[in-house]
């Protein structure tokens, strides 16, 4: 292994030592919360719906940036629950190279 | 499997092994997954240590990517924790459904097991019935643990070798990775309003704020709210 293998940015082990907490006490809230605190169907609704709106809200500005990445990932969003993740992944990146091309 | 209605108590190893072989499936797919994960880190400038750092603390794959893509782009540390924290809300509403099966268990033992619920540990302990057999949790948990570390390194240190992505329509590789982690979120179109709010939100918070991730915020609030509304009347958690 060579040493930058082991090289170890001390601001990214700050986010990850942040990441990691916080994502432990996502893990341990939910039987803690629930003891304590009746979640509403409205509250409960909100959580589920927010990873989604994560992703959408990360990806939105990217793939609308140009015609030719929008009908990728058009692409992507009709083949992603038929095909495993690798092919979905490889044939947007083929249809992107190609429509950057044609567009 | 026929396993999978076995009434008979089981000793805690068969359970361990059952719960390995469960895990067996859940691993081809989450291999090639942490693979690409660390070679897209390799490209945001994240080393093997880092990566093994993050894939051993944090353990959670839709949100280790957002965290890589926003890290590469030079986002502020404090922002790409709370996009981590906002990806991983889920697992309340998950951690919330077995709380029955924690009932009598120490504090210190529900949260050492509880740091391997992934989606797919929660999903296979539930359909296991009954109680939370803490044997084949860790089965599970451990085997999807180990198989993430080690592909995650692995794709970190074959990514450093791989020149320049854009080339090759690499940077295309997150949008499509996002759009199929999105596909696994699909509730039928129920969840299309809350999505097309967040698309909005965070598409006019963008043109206002180029590079920041108050866009990715504006979204999850956005979706959520039209979540809310959408939920009043609604009663379980259905996954």
């Amino acid at each position: 292994m060579s040493p930058e293998a082991l090289e170890l940015d001390w601001s990214v082990l700050a986010v990850v030592l942040g990441g990691a907490l916080a994502t432990w006490l996502t893990r341990v809230g939910g039987p803690w919360l629930i003891a304590r605190v009746r979640l509403g169907p409205a509250a409960n609704a909100a959580l589920e719906a927010t990873p989604g709106a994560v992703l959408v809200a990360l990806v939105a500005p990217a793939a609308l940036s140009r015609p030719s990445d929008a009908l990728a990932a058009a692409l992507v969003c009709l083949i992603a629950r038929r095909v495993p993740m690798a092919v979905a992944v490889a044939v947007g990146v083929v249809a992107v190279v190609l429509l950057r091309r044609l567009l | 499997m026929s396993t999978d209605t076995l009434t008979i108590p089981a000793s805690p190893r068969q359970e361990f092994a059952l719960g390995v072989v469960h895990a067996l499936p859940v691993v081809a797919g989450a291999v090639p997954f942490g693979f690409l994960l660390g070679s897209l880190a390799a490209k945001a400038g994240l080393s093997p240590l880092d990566m093994g750092l993050m894939s051993g603390l944090v353990f959670a794959g839709s949100s280790q990517f957002v965290a890589v893509e926003l890290w590469g782009k030079g986002t502020a540390g404090l922002a790409v924790v709370g996009a981590i924290l906002l990806v991983n809300l889920r697992h309340l509403l998950m951690g919330a459904t077995l709380a029955p099966r924690l009932r009598g268990v120490s504090a210190p033992r529900a949260g050492a097991a509880l740091f391997f619920m992934t989606d797919e540990v929660w999903a296979l302990a539930l359909r296991r019935g009954e109680g939370l057999a803490f044997a084949y949790w860790y089965g599970v948990g451990v085997t999807l643990y180990l198989a993430w570390l080690g592909s995650t390194v692995a794709g970190t240190l074959a990514g450093a070798l791989i020149a320049d992505p854009a080339a090759w329509g690499l940077d295309f590789t997150f949008i499509a990775v996002f759009l199929c982690l999105l596909a696994g979120f699909w509730r039928g179109v129920r969840s299309l309003p809350p999505w097309l709010a967040s698309a909005a939100a965070a598409l006019t918070v963008h043109t206002l704020s180029p590079g920041g991730p108050w866009h990715i915020l504006a979204g999850a609030v956005a979706g959520g709210a039209v979540a809310a509304w959408q939920g009043r009347g609604r009663v379980r958690y259905e996954p």
